[in-house]
């Protein structure tokens, strides 16, 4: 056990520090449309071009190879320069997180030439298609189907909660291409080009007034066969190992950023006057809470480090990811939920999603954050029975 | 940067446990309270000449060598198997004399001659030198924590009026302090011991929430209703689940602070307190969760779910209770 950071390490915090201050933008990331998707490129290029983009990834792909720590540092960085944005709220995310770390693992050596560097370069948009109107929680259960027809599959069906599929260029889809065996064992993962004919997108509004939330529907959409990734009938397992990822370092940007705002919270606080003309931080039962807010965020942060110790010790993720998924969801609720018990008034006036202040607006998006990537409900029976081993739900009679 | 024990740590862990299943085993211990003396002199000495007491202290004071980190891990067992005795005090004890720079205390202390009770501020209206004083039986000495300063006292001559105490375990009584300090062995200043305190009862706090997430999570696979294990219904095995979580935030970040104080980093104080706020409430909502998922056995004397409910509530309210822990972190350095 040890807290202390290597002289590469310090250097390499340093190095972000000041890179960040003289290339972050200051202007607001735009809502919605093209004009956001070019932003959001643009800045993953001015990362790429700073050799920010893929920290963690091989070298071999244009990742900088480093550790799952400086991954860490720099979001802790990125965090505390003031950004006029989120990290994750991004159409890079899907990319940066689960497309690209799905083949590094998982991928053939075409698939990582073609695909890697043009998601760290910027110049690809990447959603994903799991969900499914009847497929939620239970995503095994997906029916979008997937026939083969010679060198193609011939995909036909729906998909929907898919973040930013009308900006998208490519999509990490899960279809069934084997409906007469066990559901786990007749799927697969495939890369789909969202500009193939048959595809149509329509936006969905969210409770945040967001409408990038797309549902996408599949009128025999031709892929080739070479866009299968692991093999064929094997996408639950690649899937799973996608999931790990989220459960380990996708998240981490979250978890960082949300010590960045109890802090800012705690400002606010002591320069908002409640109605009794004293300052919200003196109202006994609003500075408990921050307080515990607080703690606990320096808990999430002491969990990602043993996270990210276990994952070094291992090479791999492990199911104990989960615990640190669920302690966030939960926790980046009642920081929002908390932030409106603070601002007073503004609490009844809508905000955007994204920039600073702006509580009503990230407080309507905080409740994405126990449902999205697998509910909490889900992530407690995944630590229930991956994590404790406790048995697994009896199966109901036929 | 990391924060999973080390091999020579982890046999640190091990040994340990061992020590505490074979002479602190609960369910041997289940239906005795605390007039049956379950701490003797040679238990307490085995444990001394383990070297629990010294286990923190630089070889120049007399100590083994290792630091807040190994000592927090010891903590951490001595919670889990809900051990009796003023084992907490007495390392403090032992700390306090190093740092005051009594050699022979020192000694006394770490050889296993000396307890020393925990003794906490009571004041009264008409007694404002009140304190309250655990585990004061077969203790020579008895130690206050402040704000700023740790004072190990004499229990010479004292009147201790006994108390029913919550935990059938550790004794309660109260006593006075002297007004003019004529009752003072040594003292020592310096907010390192105080955060050395919170840390410590952190890391018992902990191990009290990972000790209570197993023993659900065991009996839920065990038990059996409806023809299959309790644990496979969401009900229980959601609330063991979260059982796991709040012990994972309890011992990631009271280890994290253990190390944080033992380098004296600048959040230090905050990652102290930190780690006491959460790790008072996940031992508790554990304790309490734990006895609701062993039903009806559970509501019984003779099970143990109930020692870690009594035990969590008493060390929770140590160094001013969940009130003073909070209040101190907004005021504390932000972390970094």
């Amino acid at each position: 056990m040890d807290l202390e950071l290597t002289a590469e390490q310090e250097a390499f915090r340093l190095e972000a520090r000041t890179w960040l201050r003289e290339n972050l933008p200051s202007q607001e990331r735009p809502p919605e449309g093209a004009e956001m998707r070019e932003f959001d490129l643009a800045w993953q290029r001015t990362l790429y071009e700073g050799g920010w983009a893929g920290i963690n990834w091989p070298a071999e792909y244009g990742g900088r190879g480093l550790s799952d720590i400086q991954q860490m540092i720099w979001y802790e960085e990125f965090a505390s320069a003031d950004p006029p944005f989120t990290l994750n709220n991004s159409c890079t995310f899907v990319g940066n997180n689960h497309g690209g770390p799905t083949l590094i693992v998982k991928g053939s050596d075409a698939q990582k030439s073609e695909h890697l560097p043009r998601i760290l370069r910027g110049e690809v948009v990447w959603c994903q298609g799991f969900s499914e109107p009847g497929a939620g929680s239970d995503l095994a259960g997906l029916s979008t189907r997937a026939v083969i027809d010679g060198d193609e599959l011939v995909v036909t069906g729906q998909k929907t909660w898919t973040s930013y599929a009308h900006v998208a260029d490519l999509q990490e889809l899960l279809v069934r291409t084997d409906p007469d065996v066990p559901k786990h064992r007749g799927i697969s993962w495939v890369i789909c080009d969202m500009n193939s004919p048959g595809i149509e997108i329509r936006e969905i509004r969210t409770m945040s007034h967001v409408t990038d939330f797309c549902e996408v529907f599949y009128d025999e959409v031709r892929i080739p066969l070479t866009n299968v990734v692991g093999d064929l009938n094997d996408g639950w397992r690649v899937a799973m190992s996608t999931l790990s990822f989220e459960r380990g370092t996708a998240f981490m940007a979250d978890q960082v950023e949300l010590a960045a705002t109890v802090e800012e919270l705690i400002r606010e606080a002591r320069e908002r006057t409640g109605p009794d003309g004293r300052a919200m931080i003196r109202d006994e039962e609003v500075a408990r809470r921050l307080a515990t807010a607080r703690a606990e965020v320096a808990a999430l942060r002491a969990m990602t480090i043993a996270g990210i110790s276990r994952t070094a010790r291992t090479g791999m993720p492990g199911p104990e990811g989960s615990m640190i998924r669920l302690f966030h969801g939960e926790l980046h609720k009642r920081v929002f939920a908390l932030s409106l018990d603070i601002v007073g008034p503004e609490a009844l006036r809508l905000t955007p999603v994204d920039g600073e202040g702006n509580w009503t607006g990230k407080y309507l998006q905080s409740f994405a954050y126990t449902i999205g990537g697998g509910t909490t409900d889900i992530q407690r029976n995944i630590v229930g029975e991956r994590v404790l081993g406790l048995p697994r739900e009896p199966k109901p009679a036929a | 940067m990391d924060l999973l024990p080390s091999e020579e740590q982890s046999e640190i862990i091990d040994t340990v446990n061992a020590q505490l299943e074979a002479d602190f085993d609960l369910h041997a211990l289940a239906g005795q309270d605390f007039s049956t003396n379950v701490l003797d002199d040679d238990l307490w000495q085995r444990c001394a000449e383990l070297g629990w007491f010294s286990l923190g202290l630089s070889e120049a004071d007399g100590g083994i060598g290792y630091g807040l980190a190994e000592e927090a891990l010891l903590f951490e067992r001595i919670g889990a198997h809900a051990t009796p005795g003023p084992f907490l005090p007495t390392v403090l004890g032992a700390h306090v004399a190093a740092a005051a720079g009594d050699a022979d205390l020192v000694t006394t202390i770490t050889s296993g001659a000396c307890r020393v009770a925990l003794a906490e501020p009571e004041p009264s209206a008409d007694d404002p030198h009140r304190v309250r004083v655990t585990d004061h039986d077969g203790a020579a000495l008895m130690l206050t924590i402040g704000e700023r300063d740790c004072v190990l006292r004499s229990t010479e001559g004292k009147q201790f009026v006994a108390q029913s105490s919550l935990d059938p375990l550790v004794p309660l009584a109260v006593t006075e302090v002297d007004r003019d300090g004529a009752d003072v062995v040594c003292r020592a200043d310096g907010e390192t011991l105080v955060l050395r305190a919170t840390v410590l009862f952190a890391a018992e706090l902990a191990g009290i929430a990972r000790a209570t997430a197993e023993q659900s999570t065991e009996y839920a696979k065990d038990r059996e209703q409806f023809g299959r294990p309790v644990g496979s219904f969401q009900a229980v095995k959601h609330r063991c689940a979260d059982m796991a979580v709040r012990a994972d935030a309890a011992i990631q970040l009271t280890r994290l602070a253990s190390l944080a104080v033992q380098a004296g980093h600048p959040d230090a104080r905050f990652q102290a307190r930190a780690a006491r706020a959460v790790a008072s409430e996940a031992a508790i909502d554990n304790a309490e969760v734990n006895v609701q998922n062993h039903g009806g056995i559970g509501f019984t004397y003779e099970h143990t779910a109930h020692r870690y409910v009594t035990r969590a509530r008493l060390r929770a309210a140590a160094l001013g209770g969940r009130a003073a822990t909070l209040a101190d972190m907004l005021a504390a350095d932000a972390p970094s």
